[in-house]
């Protein structure tokens, strides 16, 4: 906007002149030198005020001035005026009004009077556009600039009474003065006279004051909104609120003279007819503005008057008018264009158009000015391209680059809401009107950035157009023939731009392009920066920088584009080509500033193969610092992912774990992508970072010429001794001289010549000191040489480190283990051994059981060792330990279920010797299964930090050796009852009874026989050296003594019991009630208790064990009657008569059949016993008999009993008692019924001694064979005897 | 002037990670030369695309905060200049479509004249030479989705290498298939074509 002349493209504002106030300098509107001397003066006679008051007064007004204010509808919806304000002193000059005869011009002819016109007319020889010109700037500032809407003076209202008429007469006559110099001057300019009161005006005096005001105003001719009173007062809130009502007023005063002259343009447009110029033109064509021409001048003087009244629909319309007629065929087309009219007329267009645009972004038709925009560059685009010199030439793009720019500065100036930088957007939606249409893009209104940068694009074609100028034509005129001047004096388009001499001048700079570019891209950059479009902005900044490369501004390119380089993520995001782009350069600005660094870091990158190769590059990092002589040494370090590193690495572990003080194998691989022709970079040092218990790896180079020998593979293996750093020598590394390190940092030395495109592989083996994961973190290659330092950072990463593991250079596993980058470090393995002595598969209850463990240190060194011993299972006993030279220890019960005994001290067991370790547990109840578990944890002198243990579980098996069964038998007691009826019987002397209790039992009696029957379920033999029976717990209310029958040697040496083998004992017991009182039923609780040792226990034999079983409760006793059979064999008479006989064997075949029947009741009871005579036997006794029995007594009946024969198979099937016949006698079966005769109930009959069993019905008596048949003889006769 | 429509410049493929994985370039046509030939140089074109990243950037914000944009069409993302426009769409997956508009890329002779008027008027003739409709890039939009669509079907075709979930960069698309594609979509496409 800066191009077209000042004021041409302004938006025109109401113009207010203040006068009568001092200023400081005198008021200079600007006036031409040739108008200046028929310039009208107006001045006021009275001294200009200086008071604070007018003062404060003119500072509020010109800061209201709003020219400079942004111009849309929205800015001004906020005034209620709008105002361009100046101020003069006291005199100011009006334009002529009419411009006076030229000096040598007579009037045409006496006859007719000479019609004078305004100077800024056509129709004034004294104009430039004398005599067909259009319109041109200057009118434009004389409305704007020189010839006020508005003159508002400033007076001084009195008010010392004394003075105060005086000084209303004075203000009286000088306003008049005024008034009557703007009426000479043709001008309509409105008077309006602002009065400061001097003094604070009382009540008393405030009529006094509006009757003076009224007389200056009638004395002055003065409308009553022309006379503005100021009253004295101190608060600025006062004044302020004075001015806005005057100015208020005031703009409306002023709209109606712009009003005025919009109307008289419009009627002079409405007479339809040329004006005669004040003198007919003589020169040139002698051609005078058409009709055409004039109705585009009035048309455009309606249009600015509608601007400076804000009716903006108006305006726009008039300017389109305008512009119409404009380029309409009467009045462009018909222009030369080797006139300067022509250029006039597209200047007046430019005008035009601009006024255009800023109505339509006054009403927030952005679309539509986007749009209008375009429309007029097509439109002069075709007519500078029909009728003038073409859009091919530098001319055409400098005034597209303006145009641009003009419509940036527009935007600028319109300060659209929507696109204020704080809003991030790029462009405006399309107002409503055209919303549905089909819109270019461009016409979505951009924020200006976009426009700078297509200004810049048009400047940049306009410096190529501008230097394929012909060196003729770049000649300056005076330097060229005449002939060739007038040649290319219409070749090329010098609208508002140089000719091409100046343009692009042989010997000497001319228009500096470069500058201009940059200029606007800059502009451009900043508001791409405003609104966050880094990458846009970037794209600038490399435009710019290439645009200040051509002028070798080298230190700005790389201000400017090392930021971008650096921060912007090209390069990681793979926009490769920006990357090279950028990269190149900067590396061409480092080098010509020097930047050592900043060469060195765009050399190395640019190694990278990733990037399109330029053949007239030498691709060598030694060589980056060629024709740059630093000072000092540069060293750069790039870190990780700052650069697109031509170099790549991975490391591997090659198992996911070890040991400590193993070494485990791992491969460091360096992949060089550099370009296949570039030269071999040799690293003078690589880095391997670690974290965990290695610190680091450093490789240095040793040059070998190994790598060179196989380089016809693509990767290059070798394997790497690794020494710590104390063994190496005591050139102490820079890398880790820095760092804090207590760990331990391996060095090894290896060919690092990096060949293009290649694989180094490094094997190597790392040995592990501690446990815990040790990391590979990164890699850090150094090259270093004299004339400089570079350090490059890698840093490794599971998720992309690239799994390859070289078996050889051409072959490769792929590494499966999920981080090849760890390896997790296990403690150091414990050498001490725990291992048990004795371990029996099976411990038996209430068996002491002791464990002997041995506890052997195979470390090479002594060892400080504890042992923690758990005991867990349900219940488990507690234990004591035994170490030898160690107090015993005793464990603890945590919880219901572990017994622990911690940290016992074991003392230092040395080297490869044993320890034994004894633990002994109590007799354990009941069979239970413990885990045993000893813990021994030792600490070695070479490392007395470490804890190293050793855990061992032993499994405790701990069972029952024995179960057994029983049978509690009933017998007859022998010993008579007590008799109820005999106070003898009851009597203290009772023979029976050989007790010592000091009570002795007076009750009745019982006998049974109580049969074990009891297996052993150990796992192996047990000797069995005693069983016997405990009655727990005593019983009270009777006495009870017991025999042993346990079958076992007598000499105590015991018997040997296999398992599971059935062992029987018999025990018989006598009962006895207290008193013959109690015959209730009785609870009987008998255990069993087995003696037992182990066969094997060798070192202790006499270590008996007594496993005691519980016998379920039986019932002695009772109320009930009971009928008890016993037999004796009567082998005794038998034996006996084989004694007087003399014969050896003579047995007795007689069996006595005993029948008891007990009554322990108080009632007297009668019973009927009835014996059937059988076929089995013969008997004597009563056969039906009737036995009485008082209370509490017992009473017998004896048979006696023949059997017959041995029964044979067939009749043992009959009897179907199923039995099988024993081969030792036969069962005989005694019809014996035992009858209440009372209740005429059978009585069960009890078998109560051996030889008697129950049965079906009844019961049955054992006949041993040996009885009948012990001789055939003896038999034979016994028989016949007893029959 | 008139006879010029708009035509592809230029088609882009942008992954998750901001990285190119796509771009194809197509020639207009140049009136001075009466040829056919690319605008911009490819770096230029590489700009643009990359250019777009922060109008996707700025827009997704703005959709976050306002709400909207669930489509993934992003619409116009800004004129470079008066003759390339630059249109966007974003997937579900965050690989983005980017479509250079040139504004004056093609052209209006006989046979596209025909392509354009079977059987319609010859305003629609007119109104494809003055611009843009909003949505008039949708059915290439679709096109490319379709044909993005069709690659992530390959089974060889892994995603995580060419937009990798941690990290950046990736590599590009290698698929003939699928530049053939973007080469088809950005050959056939004039304004007005409704399917693709």
């Amino acid at each position: 906007m800066d191009d077209y002349p000042s004021g041409s493209l302004d938006h025109s504002v109401p113009f207010l002149l203040t006068l009568g106030t001092r200023t400081g300098s005198a008021y200079d509107a600007g006036l031409s030198a040739a108008l200046k001397e028929q310039a009208v003066l107006i001045r006021s006679d009275l001294p200009p005020l200086d008071s604070d008051q007018a003062r404060a007064l003119l500072r509020y007004v010109q800061e209201r001035d709003v020219s400079q204010l942004p111009c849309n509808a929205k800015e001004m919806a906020a005034r209620k005026y709008r105002f361009r304000v100046k101020a003069a002193e006291r005199s100011l000059l009006l334009p002529p009004r009419r411009a006076s005869l030229p000096e040598g011009i007579d009037a045409p002819s006496p006859s007719l009077p000479t019609v004078l016109h305004s100077p800024y007319s056509p129709l004034s020889p004294i104009s430039p556009l004398y005599p067909d010109g259009l319109v041109d700037t200057q009118w434009i500032r004389k409305h704007q600039d020189l010839v006020p809407s508005v003159l508002l003076c400033f007076y001084n209202l009195a008010s010392d009474p004394t003075l105060a008429t005086l000084c209303d007469n004075q203000i009286k006559t000088d306003v008049n003065n005024i008034r009557a110099l703007l009426s000479q001057s043709g001008y309509k300019t409105r008077v309006a006279v602002v009065l400061l009161s001097d003094h604070v005006s009382s009540v008393s005096s405030g009529e006094g004051v509006q009757e003076r005001l009224e007389t200056i105003r009638r004395g002055c001719g003065l409308d009553s909104k022309a006379l503005f009173l100021v009253p004295s007062s101190d608060s600025q809130e006062e004044l302020e609120r004075v001015a806005e009502n005057m100015l208020t007023t005031l703009y409306t005063v002023s709209v109606e003279y712009y009003r005025d002259l919009g109307r008289h343009s419009r009627k002079k447009r409405g007479r339809g007819s040329v004006p005669q110029p004040t003198v007919p033109p003589t020169s040139g064509t002698s051609q005078t503005l058409s009709l055409a021409g004039w109705n585009v001048r009035y048309d455009f003087k309606s249009a600015v008057f509608a601007e400076y009244r804000l009716e903006m629909d108006v305006a726009l319309r008039s300017y389109e008018q305008a512009c119409e007629n404009l380029l309409s065929s009467e009045l462009m087309e018909l222009i030369p264009s080797w006139s300067p009219r022509w250029n006039e007329a597209r200047f007046l267009a430019d005008v035009i158009a601009v006024r255009c645009l800023r109505c339509l972004l006054w009403s927030g038709q952005h679309s539509a000015a986007a749009r209008r925009w375009q429309l007029h560059r097509e439109r002069i685009a075709d007519f500078v391209d029909r009728r003038g010199r073409g859009t091919n030439n530098y001319g055409w793009e400098a005034w597209e680059a303006r145009w641009a720019v003009v419509m940036a500065d527009l935007i600028d100036k319109a300060d659209i809401p929507d696109l204020a930088p704080t809003t991030l957007k790029l462009f405006v939606a399309p107002e409503k009107s055209v919303m549905g249409e089909r819109l270019q893009p461009w016409e979505f209104l951009h924020h200006t950035g976009y426009w700078h940068r297509l200004a810049a694009k048009h400047l940049q074609a306009r410096r190529t157009l501008a230097h394929v100028i012909p060196v003729d034509d770049r000649r300056s005129p005076s330097a060229s023939p005449a002939s060739h001047v007038a040649k290319s004096a219409f070749a090329y388009d010098t609208y508002m731009c140089p000719d091409p001499y100046e343009e692009f001048p042989l010997d000497r700079p001319g228009v500096n392009h470069t500058q201009m570019i940059a200029d606007r891209l800059m502009r451009a950059r900043s508001e791409f920066l405003k609104r966050c479009q880094t990458r846009f902005a970037a794209e600038v900044t490399l435009e710019c920088a290439r645009e200040l490369a051509l002028a070798e501004h080298w230190p700005e390119i790389i201000s400017l584009l090392r930021p971008v380089w650096k921060g912007l993520p090209f390069r990681n995001e793979g926009w490769i080509a920006i990357a090279e782009e950028l990269n190149w350069a900067l590396r061409a600005a480092a080098a010509e500033v020097g930047d050592a660094e900043l060469l060195l870091l765009t050399s190395w990158e640019l190694l990278s193969r990733d990037f399109t190769r330029r053949p007239d590059w030498h691709y060598d990092i030694s060589k980056a610092l060629e024709g740059v002589e630093p000072t000092i040494k540069p060293t750069v370090s790039i870190r990780d992912g700052q650069l697109q590193a031509f170099v790549s690495a991975s490391f591997h572990f090659v198992k996911e774990e070890g040991k400590a003080g193993q070494s485990v194998c791992s491969q460091l691989s360096i992949v060089s992508s550099a370009h296949p022709d570039s030269a071999p970079v040799v690293l003078s040092s690589i880095y391997l970072s670690f974290n965990g218990c290695l610190d680091g790896i450093v490789l240095r180079h040793h040059a070998d010429g190994h790598a060179t020998q196989q380089c016809r593979t693509k990767a290059i293996l070798s394997t790497v001794t690794l020494t710590t750093q104390a063994d190496a020598d005591a050139n102490v590394e820079p890398l880790e001289s820095d760092r804090a390190s207590t760990g331990v940092t391996l060095i090894g030395s290896a060919d690092l010549t990096l060949l293009p495109g290649k694989i180094m592989v490094f094997n190597m083996g790392i040995p592990l000191r501690e446990p815990g994961e040790t990391l590979a973190e990164s890699l850090t290659l150094n090259l270093d040489s004299e004339a400089f330092g570079l350090r490059q950072s890698l840093a490794f990463h599971d998720a992309t480190i690239a799994r390859l593991w070289y078996i050889s250079p051409s072959v490769t596993k792929h590494i499966t283990h999920p981080r090849p980058l760890a390896v997790r470090v296990l403690p150091r393995p414990p050498k001490m051994e725990v291992s048990c002595t004795v371990w029996k598969e099976q411990y038996y209850t209430d068996e002491p059981i002791s464990f002997r463990f041995e506890v052997e240190n195979g470390e090479d060194v002594k060892a400080l060792a504890k042992v923690d011993v758990v005991l867990f299972g349900e219940k488990p006993p507690s234990f004591t330990l035994e170490i030898p030279g160690q107090e015993l220890q005793t464990s603890s019960s945590v919880r219901s279920e572990e017994t622990r005994l911690s940290g016992a001290p074991m003392g230092t067991i040395e080297s490869s010797k044993s320890l034994p370790v004894g633990l002994l547990l109590p007799p354990i109840q009941h069979s239970s299964r413990y885990d045993l578990t000893l813990k021994v944890t030792y600490f070695l002198p070479t490392n007395p930090g470490t804890p190293i243990s050793q855990t061992a579980v032993f499994q405790v098996n701990v069972v029952n050796p024995f179960e057994a069964n029983y049978d509690l038998l009933p017998r007859v007691h022998r010993n008579p009852w007590p008799s109820l009826f005999d106070p003898e019987g009851i009597a203290p002397p009772n023979t029976a009874d050989n007790d010592s209790i000091p009570l002795p039992p007076r009750g009745i009696s019982q006998a049974w026989t109580l049969i074990t029957r009891y297996a052993s379920f150990a796992s192996e033999a047990l000797r069995v050296t005693d069983v016997d029976i405990t009655i727990q717990p005593h019983p009270t209310t009777f006495r009870c003594t017991s025999t042993k029958r346990t079958g076992l040697p007598a000499s105590g040496a015991g018997r040997l019991v296999n398992p599971k083998t059935i062992q029987e004992a018999a025990f018989d017991l006598a009962a006895q009630k207290l008193t013959v009182d109690d015959r209730s039923h009785a609870p009987l609780d008998v255990s069993l208790l087995i003696k037992w040792t182990r066969v094997d226990d060798a070192n202790d034999p006499t270590a008996v064990n007594t496993t005691t079983l519980p016998i379920p409760r039986f019932t002695l006793f009772g109320t009930e009657p009971r009928v008890l059979a016993s037999v004796s064999h009567h082998h005794h008479r038998g034996t006996t008569t084989t004694t007087t006989t003399g014969v050896v064997t003579t047995p007795s075949p007689l069996i006595s059949l005993t029948i008891t029947i007990e009554n322990a009741s108080n009632h007297f009871l009668t019973f009927g016993l009835a014996m059937e005579p059988s076929e089995q036997f013969a008997f004597s006794g009563p056969k039906q008999t009737s036995l009485n029995l008082l209370p509490v007594s017992r009473r017998s009946v004896e048979y006696r009993l023949l059997p017959l024969d041995a029964p044979t198979a067939d009749e043992e099937d009959e009897d179907g008692d199923g039995e099988e016949e024993a081969p030792g006698g036969w069962w005989i079966w005694p019809g014996l019924v035992v009858r209440d005769k009372y209740f005429q109930k059978v009585l069960r009959v009890i078998p109560a001694s051996e030889g008697v069993r129950g049965a079906k019905e009844g019961f049955e008596v054992w006949v041993p064979r040996w009885m009948v048949f012990g001789s055939v003889g003896v038999e034979e006769e016994g028989e016949g005897g007893e029959e | 002037m008139a006879t010029a429509i708009p035509s592809i410049a230029c088609i882009g493929v942008i992954g998750r990670n901001n990285n190119p994985l796509h771009t194809s370039i197509f020639p207009s046509y140049d009136p001075s030369t009466t040829s056919y030939h690319p605008v911009r140089t490819p770096l230029q074109f590489s700009l643009i695309l990359s250019s777009t990243l922060d109008v996707f950037e700025l827009r997704s914000r703005q959709n976050a905060a306002a709400g909207v944009g669930l489509t993934g069409d992003f619409g116009l993302l800004h004129a470079v200049d008066d003759r390339l426009a630059a249109y966007g769409f974003e997937t579900n997956t965050g690989t983005r479509f980017v479509v250079v508009v040139d504004m004056r890329g093609r052209r209006m002779d006989g046979a596209v004249a025909a392509g354009l008027a079977d059987g319609r008027d010859s305003k629609r003739l007119a109104g494809a030479a003055a611009g843009l409709r909003e949505g008039e890039m949708r059915p290439v939009f679709k096109a490319m989705q379709m044909a993005y669509i069709r690659l992530m079907q390959n089974p060889f075709f892994d995603p995580d290498e060419h937009s990798p979930p941690a990290g950046h960069g990736g590599r590009k698309i290698t698929s003939r298939k699928f530049a053939e594609e973007m080469r088809r979509i950005g050959e056939n496409w004039m304004p007005g074509v409704t399917n693709l």
